[in-house]
């Protein structure tokens, strides 16, 4: 295959990547001028937000746990004062595992639910119904799941948050008998990890819908099709995420973090 | 009588496979046709380049007088607003009710008021026999109802012209004849142009007084629907014959 | 609420009934073994550039993190052995496990639906070919072995990355890393890892198979299927994960 080909058959995807990236951003800005069913980003809230829910709260529990369990083992065997623990965790997971661990759930979550829908609309010719009535399926189908996506992605991360460090209290207290008054400890966190980890849940918001819905719009040829849109929207928005989570923190690494 | 659909030359191919080579149709405005042919010749394709959802290789199509391939966005926009299309695996919205489904080409149009679309989805739903099931949604219903919605779909508007892709594919004989005797009662009273792809040869020939044949890329046949027994073309006759011998 | 407790009792049993049913042919040696080759093929190899580059950039990741401790104590020669503790122990085989379960349980989902709906499993059937022998034992086999041949790789590529940054980054130098990362970690904190990976392996073939052969209807159905998988393996492998580090402690 020459580049020139090669160039040739990427040329559509291309395409349509660039018209997802301009009219995303242009339809989250503009929402009125846009072209999309009224009540269509509070629905698609409902269905990345409200839905995941319980997921996330799960997930992110037992990754709480996890994370305090091993720390805490660690500690134990090198100074053994547990009291900083509570306060170092919450820190490193309102900038890092918060968001990211979050995001790497909602890419499986709702980036392939967002594939699997878009892909079996284009193969049951659902997107050519919808352009025979002068409808753009960018701006009727991904502008809404954007905005929605970028919203909760924030919420379910806060929630998140929550859950990983309710659960690490309650695991550092019974594994270790650590006071959960003394674990539960906020006065590490700087504005710059809450600004790290804002950038992170918005970049991985826009992120995922972007890919999966990628993915979903070019796919092609019946239901194999459609499970092969949805594996590599899964495996894309993933991917995106860890890029996005190095570039973030090597960016806020050397500005942010650097502050006092 | 202007012509309502006129292709001339057209020309797609897909890599080095020509689908359509240049092929000229004419359909002069409230005619009947048939398009048939055997599997993958590009009868879907042909409707599809007739409503702009692909774009051709070669040739030109003027639809209603107005040239459709070299049109800008505004222009193909207005010209679909008098096309309605049945696609063959009936491409409901899964995610809205039937009558969401139907009143889709009416709302978007814009032109008609609340009250009237309510009166038109329900007017062309108990057409088609399916008063009462307007708050389904598209997988709640069996194929026969889904095609039947998708038919309501196409119709809603009165388009001026109507293309329909395997209007009858999957369905018994009884919903069949219904399906045909439904587009006779719509045609008699909107005077629409319609093409029909069907692989049902002979319940096409009876409902449609015009065939066109389409194999190889070429038109092998255009002409009255009883007449094609006698074609002088031995693919044709083979094909309509469903003989075994032959050079298909 | 309490229907969808019901589904999910339903599923999770019905995985565990397919685990049961692996597990007996397994024993037995009942599978199809040039399937199991053609898996391991398709599942391993293939998966190599995503998992190696996934690691690459977690290393960079960790180092990252570790690096903002390491900076306020001014105690670099503990970045070897703070990245490499948590990259080994906990984000390598969770992050990798996620990948696979994209790139591999997500396709295998997706391959046994298609032969789902399209009534293959069906024809098997009619040949007298049990499906699960023929079909789901090896795909099993191989991701568990697959998930822990790539961990291997990962962690080295993890570490490598993981060194390479912290020069870049920190001005760690290469032999201070790894004296540091050699002289605290033992064998069982890389083995912790690699016990998580068989484990995740297996989780993810579970959950993907019995997602994928109990598809209905059509495409849409396949890409439900798919969905549900990978939710599915992601519960399993953080409810797994937890399990396997307060055992192994």
């Amino acid at each position: 295959m020459t580049p020139i080909s090669l160039l040739h058959r990427a040329a559509p995807s291309l395409e349509l990547l660039r018209h997802l990236l301009w009219r995303s951003g242009r339809g989250a800005f503009r929402l009125r001028a846009t072209d999309f069913p009224r009540g269509e980003v509070w629905r698609q809230m409902h269905q990345i937000g409200n839905r995941s829910l319980l997921f996330v709260c799960v997930t992110l529990s037992f990754l709480g746990m996890v994370l305090v369990f091993q720390t805490c083992l660690q500690v134990n065997r090198i100074t053994g004062d547990l009291s900083q623990v509570g306060a170092e965790f919450i820190k490193i997971l309102v900038h890092e595992f918060g968001p990211s661990l979050c995001a790497m759930m909602l890419a499986t979550r709702v980036g392939a639910g967002i594939a699997a829908e878009l892909g079996s609309m284009v193969v049951t010719d659902q997107i050519d119904a919808l352009a025979m009535n002068n409808v753009d399926p960018i701006d009727y189908l991904i502008v809404p799941r954007f905005v929605a996506s970028m919203v909760m992605t924030g919420a379910l991360t806060t929630v998140g948050v929550g859950c990983a460090v309710f659960a690490g209290a309650l695991t550092a207290a019974y594994s270790f008998h650590v006071n959960p008054v003394v674990f539960v400890d906020p006065s590490h966190v700087r504005i710059g990890d809450l600004v790290t980890g804002f950038f992170k849940c918005a970049a991985y918001g826009a992120a995922i819908p972007l890919v999966s819905g990628f993915c979903g719009l070019s796919a092609q040829g019946g239901s194999a099709g459609v499970g092969r849109s949805t594996t590599r929207a899964v495996i894309a928005s993933s991917f995106m995420v860890i890029v996005l989570d190095f570039v973030i923190s090597g960016v806020a690494y050397f500005t942010l973090q650097s502050a006092p | 009588m202007t012509a309502m659909v006129e292709c001339r030359s057209l020309c797609k191919s897909f890599g080095v496979r020509p689908l359509l080579d240049r092929v000229n149709v004419r359909l002069a405005s409230g005619e009947i046709c048939g398009l048939i042919g055997s599997a993958a010749t590009g009868k879907s394709l042909l409707l599809k380049l007739l409503c702009g959802l692909q774009a051709s290789d070669g040739g030109e199509i003027f639809i209603a007088g107005r040239r459709l391939d070299a049109s800008s966005k505004e222009e193909l926009q207005q010209s679909r607003k008098h096309i309605g299309m049945l696609f063959q695996n009936n491409a409901l919205f899964d995610f809205m009710t039937v009558r969401d489904n139907v009143a889709f080409p009416l709302v978007r149009s814009g032109a008609t008021s609340a009250e009237e679309i309510r009166e038109r989805v329900h007017q062309t739903l108990r057409a088609v026999g399916l008063s009462g099931s307007e708050e389904k949604l598209p997988a709640e219903l069996s194929g026969g109802m889904k095609k039947r919605v998708a038919l309501a779909r196409a119709l809603v508007a009165r388009p001026a012209l109507l293309l329909f892709d395997e209007p009858t594919a999957g369905l018994d004989p009884v919903t069949t004849a219904r399906i045909y005797e439904l587009l006779g009662a719509e045609q008699a009273r909107t005077r629409a142009t319609m093409l029909l792809v069907s692989s049902d040869v002979d319940g096409l020939r009876r409902f449609v007084p015009r065939l066109l044949m389409l194999h190889a890329g070429r038109l092998r046949y255009d002409g009255p629907s009883d007449k094609i027994d006698s074609s002088e073309d031995e693919v044709v006759r083979q094909f309509v014959r469903g003989a075994d011998e032959g050079p298909l | 609420m309490i229907s969808t407790l019901r589904d999910i009792c339903r599923e999770v049993g019905a995985a565990y009934l397919l685990l049961l049913h692996v597990g007996t042919l397994l024993l037995r040696g009942r599978f199809d073994r040039r399937e199991l080759g053609r898996s391991l093929a398709a599942m391993g190899a293939d998966s190599l550039p995503i998992v190696a580059l996934t690691a690459f950039f977690t290393g960079g990741i960790m180092v990252i993190q570790a690096g903002i401790f390491v900076r306020r104590f001014g105690a670099y020669g503990l970045l070897g052995f703070g990245a490499g503790y948590a990259t080994l122990r906990e984000v390598g085989p969770l992050l990798i496990g996620l990948m696979f379960s994209g790139r591999v349980g997500a396709n295998n989902a997706a391959e046994l639906g298609t032969m789902t709906v399209t009534e293959q499993i069906d024809g098997l059937r009619a040949l007298a070919i049990d499906p699960i022998a023929f079909l789901i034992v090896p795909r099993v086999l191989a991701m568990v072995i697959a998930l822990f041949c790539l961990l291997l790789v990962g962690d080295a590529v993890a570490l490598s990355g993981g060194a390479l940054f912290g020069k870049w980054l920190l001005g760690v130098e290469f032999s201070s890393f790894f004296h540091s990362f050699a002289d605290n970690l033992k064998l069982a904190d890389l083995s912790v890892g690699l016990v998580k990976a068989a484990v995740f392996g297996l989780a993810i073939a579970i959950s993907s198979c019995h997602f994928g052969s109990s598809v209905r209807g059509g495409a849409p159905g396949v890409g439900r299927a798919v969905n549900a998988a990978v939710v599915a393996s992601a519960l399993a492998i953080v409810l797994s994960d937890q399990l396997i580090t307060v055992l192994f402690k």
